[in-house]
């Protein structure tokens, strides 16, 4: 009887179908006949050892893991909070599987790093973005003297402890998901995707921990991360954090109107959109927005469709574009660096184009994907040692990058959802020795889609009662 | 190959199938001119940043009338990909700390000053154009000159016509269709051993099954990957259209592609050789080695009566091992066969992969318990080099000089029992 490890799944051979029936019928085990075995998902390793071990009453061949041991002594002595503790007892009285969830900037690293230590083996760190898999390399050498491996970012180094993208991971798993005893996926809410959950099932490492501020919304999806970690082991709240691991904090939201140029153009394009659903919607009720690019390549069944598709398409992006850069942004952002000048403000954006603008305009530097390794780091370093007062970005510091003591964050663009809002938030709401407030500004075109999105972000508790407390700061 | 946000694909929910872009003749002649416009473009085009070359791609195409931004950004994409692209990324970078640099020290920049903290908008670009030694426009030009978007292109090598162009793009649209393929199942009459090669190159599993109908053999192949008997994925669909360029190169088949649509919908992708896409990889060679060539010239000047001899027409297979023997010798009288393999490379990995696989069906097993019967063809200079022992195998060699004969074939073939 063997088991191995078969392009992230588990194929055990030299059992029969009896014994398959009887003593793993609990199992998801497929028989596959392309190859003469019995197949599952890596994912399942855990659990298909113990029943081998059970009903097997023989020794039997596991080639599935390819480990190595490690040792893992901290440089340093761990400082840890209760909350922060709490979570990693949760993790292990859950037998090293579940989901921990705690708002940015309450130490989720901190957490992992603790865990990492415990387990004292292989691990795998799973990352959205290629500046936290840096920032994760850069944090576990700093602990522990360890360069670990990096998958990602056009670098296949893979060790005993690596840190990889959810991209490479999805990509690479298959090959290296057998390496691997403890696997822990930061920002675990990127792995709900169907694509992206490949990247835990077709993992075997028998330890699995999920970090997240922000479960996903969809109860579907908190179930499928449930499936591929184990259940929700600890959980704090935004609200729950805010002055008391978290900085207190205010967001003011600012309306900037559009040139009475901009303001015609934007509704003549608006009226050009609107014509095009309530027609679409008229011949199909249930027509939505996302299903233009369906239709503009209608361009031999129906013509006609086609094109009045491509040119509400056309409309749709402009309207974006005037939207984002409305002539009052920049006055206002002038006027808020004025304002925090001595201060260190993050600047997210909605475009790369709109970062570079700015970047040009306020000599100030973007940080956006095609900075490479060495300059991410310059800037980020620079930021945070103060030899740089704004840094702007798009989508790149989200989440998951650490920006210490930030306290003010100015918003132009993007945030169409409330995970991303909050995330954003969440970006300057570490909490620091003096105690300052954090204030998050929310920069809005007046009289566009801007202004309800921000509505339906309110929606969101982090935003709700800060907004409460601070009433008269909120333009509303 | 095409992103997913660069395909195009109608569904067709009546009939559960799909179709992907294609541009004909007849119906898209109106776009061979504006195709050769593009190349044209990008043919004349070093030195023009990458925006700028997609801003007049879609003027272009937009002349056609008929032209979705999907199907701009897909040429877009088709033509960069066939270009180089020029990207100091370490000027840049150098220039972009010298900038924010002095930015920094500058901070806050306004364009109405109001107190001596404050630096004046036109003054700062004055003081950058004084440090970094260009002006204000080469300033913005070049700091962010190694983003994708900003890059310029250096050259461009498609040696392609307007219609070339168009088949390129029309073969680009059926590999994406195919990135959320969950299972192709592909019928080929010829050039089985070029499928499995790249089957196997795009490491994909496979199902084989032989038929046989009065056109002669064919044989049947389901593609998928390991995940796909736990649950319908589309993870291998990038491998699928991999495949597809070189199946498309290839002769007399046919493609059936099982699509994960819209509302987890399943829809049915056909395409075949009818169907005339255009692969710009080139057709399978007729012959992996001018030996066999060799083998099956000497074998038309002088047959052997009662007997005849195929070229790769038999695929033998065990799980997901799979060997195509370069000839078969047919007893005529009672359809014996004798499978003829030639050795003709002699590096260690090649006479290991060799060998395993001429045991699994060489060797007795209880699954195989009559093994079949071999003849392998090798050159007398690999002779005088080598030991056929490095093989491992008990099999009749027959040692080919400048001259085959095929009696001495089948005569050592007689000797099989």
């Amino acid at each position: 009887m063997q088991l191995d490890f078969h392009d992230g799944t588990l194929r055990l051979r030299g059992v029969t179908a009896k014994f398959v029936e009887r003593a793993c019928a609990n199992l998801p085990l497929v028989s596959d006949p392309r190859d003469d075995c019995y197949r599952c998902d890596a994912m399942e390793y855990s659990r298909v050892c113990r029943c081998l071990d059970r009903h097997l009453g023989q020794p039997w061949d596991n080639l599935v893991p390819q480990v190595t041991q490690v040792h893992l002594h901290p440089k340093a002595s761990r400082n840890l909070r209760d909350d922060q503790r709490q979570a990693i007892a949760a993790f292990w009285n859950a037998a090293g599987r579940g989901i921990i969830v705690m708002p940015t900037g309450t130490g989720k690293t901190v957490v992992a790093i603790e865990i990492m230590l415990q387990a004292q083996t292989s691990t795998l760190v799973v990352v959205p973005v290629r500046d936290l898999m840096y920032q994760w390399h850069a944090r576990i050498l700093a602990t522990w003297g360890v360069d670990a491996g990096l998958i990602g970012d056009g670098v296949h180094r893979v060790s005993p402890i690596s840190v990889t993208t959810y991209e490479s991971a999805t990509i690479h798993m298959p090959r290296i998901g057998n390496r691997f005893q403890l696997v822990i996926f930061d920002e675990v809410h990127h792995l709900a995707g169907s694509w992206r959950s490949d990247a835990a099932r077709m993992c075997a490492a028998p330890m699995r921990l999920g970090l997240t501020a922000t479960l996903p919304a969809d109860p579907q999806h908190v179930s499928t991360l449930e499936q591929l970690l184990g259940s929700i082991v600890y959980q704090q709240s935004i609200t729950e954090a805010a002055g008391r691991s978290l900085a207190p904090y205010k967001i003011r939201r600012i309306a900037v109107a559009m040139d009475p140029a901009q303001q015609e153009r934007y509704r003549r394009l608006g009226q050009v959109v609107q014509h095009f659903v309530r027609g679409r919607q008229e011949v199909d009720p249930r027509f939505r927005w996302d299903e233009i690019y369906k239709l503009t390549a209608r361009t031999t069944s129906e013509p006609g469709v086609a094109a009045a598709a491509t040119t509400a398409l056309r409309a749709f992006r402009m309207k974006k574009r005037l939207e984002e850069r409305a002539a009052g942004k920049f006055a206002v952002l002038e006027k808020l660096l004025r304002e925090h000048a001595a201060d260190r403000v993050l600047v997210f954006v909605g475009s790369n184009a709109m970062a570079r603008d700015l970047s040009l305009r306020f000599f100030a530097p973007c940080l956006l994907s095609h900075c490479g390794k060495r300059e991410r780091a310059d800037l980020l370093d620079g930021f945070a040692d103060g030899r740089y007062k704004v840094l702007i970005a798009n989508q790149v510091l989200d989440e998951g990058v650490d920006l210490p003591e930030v306290k003010v964050a100015i918003v132009l663009g993007g945030m169409a959802s409330s995970r991303q809002a909050v995330q954003r938030l969440g970006r300057i709401l570490r909490r620091s020795a003096s105690g300052q407030q954090a204030i998050l500004y929310e920069i809005v075109t007046d009289k566009s889609g801007e202004v309800a999105r921000s509505r339906a972000r309110r929606r969101h508790d982090a935003f709700q009662k800060p907004a409460r407390r601070d009433l008269p700061d909120a333009d509303q | 190959m095409l992103t997913s946000s660069q395909a195009i694909c109608s569904y067709d929910y009546r009939r559960r199938i799909v179709v992907p872009d294609r541009l004909c003749r007849g119906t898209h002649d109106h776009y061979l001119r504006p195709a050769q416009r593009l190349l044209n473009l990008y043919r004349h085009g070093a030195g023009r940043i990458r925006q700028e070359l997609h801003q007049r791609v879609e003027s272009i195409l937009e002349s056609t009338g008929d032209c979705p931004p999907r199907r701009i950004a897909a040429f877009c994409k088709l033509l960069d990909d066939a270009g180089v692209f020029h990207h100091d990324a370490r000027a840049a970078r150098k220039l972009r700390t010298a900038f924010f640099t002095l930015g920094a020290s500058l901070h806050p920049i306004v364009i109405q000053q109001e107190s001596v903290f404050e630096t004046r908008l036109g003054d700062a670009r004055r003081r950058a154009e004084q440090t970094l030694g260009m002006t204000w426009e080469e300033i913005e030009n070049k700091l962010f000159s190694d983003v994708i978007e900003m890059q310029r292109l250096k050259q461009f090598e498609l040696q392609l016509d307007a219609s070339s162009l168009l088949s390129l793009y029309n073969l680009a649209q059926a590999q994406a269709t195919l990135y959320r393929a969950t299972h192709i199942r592909v019928i080929a009459r010829r050039d089985f051993k070029t499928i499995l090669r790249h089957a196997k190159l795009a490491r994909l599993m496979h199902s084989i099954e032989r038929h046989e109908d009065h056109d002669g053999v064919y044989y049947q192949f389901d593609f998928d990957g390991a995940a796909s008997t736990l649950r319908e994925t589309w993870r291998y669909g990038v491998r699928f259209a991999a495949m597809l360029a070189k199946l498309v190169a290839c002769r007399d088949w046919t493609l059936q592609a099982y699509i994960h649509g819209p509302k987890s919908q399943r829809f049915l992708f056909e395409l075949s050789a009818a169907d005339r896409l255009r692969s710009p990889l080139a057709p399978p060679d007729d012959y992996d080695s001018t030996l066999e060539q060799q083998i099956e010239g000497a074998w038309r000047a002088n047959p052997v009566e009662g007997w005849t001899l195929e070229r790769e027409s038999e695929l033998l297979h065990v799980n997901q091992s799979v060997l195509t023997p370069d000839f078969v010798l047919v007893r005529a009288v009672d359809r014996r066969k004798f499978f003829v393999e030639v050795v003709g490379f002699w590096t260690p990995e090649y006479f290991q992969e060799k060998s395993r696989r001429l045991r699994l069906w060489t060797q007795p097993t209880p699954q195989n318990p009559d093994p079949l019967r071999f003849i392998l063809i090798v050159p007398e200079t690999s002779l005088k080099r080598h030991s056929l022992a490095e093989l491992g195998l008990q099999l009749p060699v027959l040692p080919v000089g400048k001259t085959l004969d095929p009696h001495a074939m089948i005569r050592l073939a007689m000797t099989i029992p």
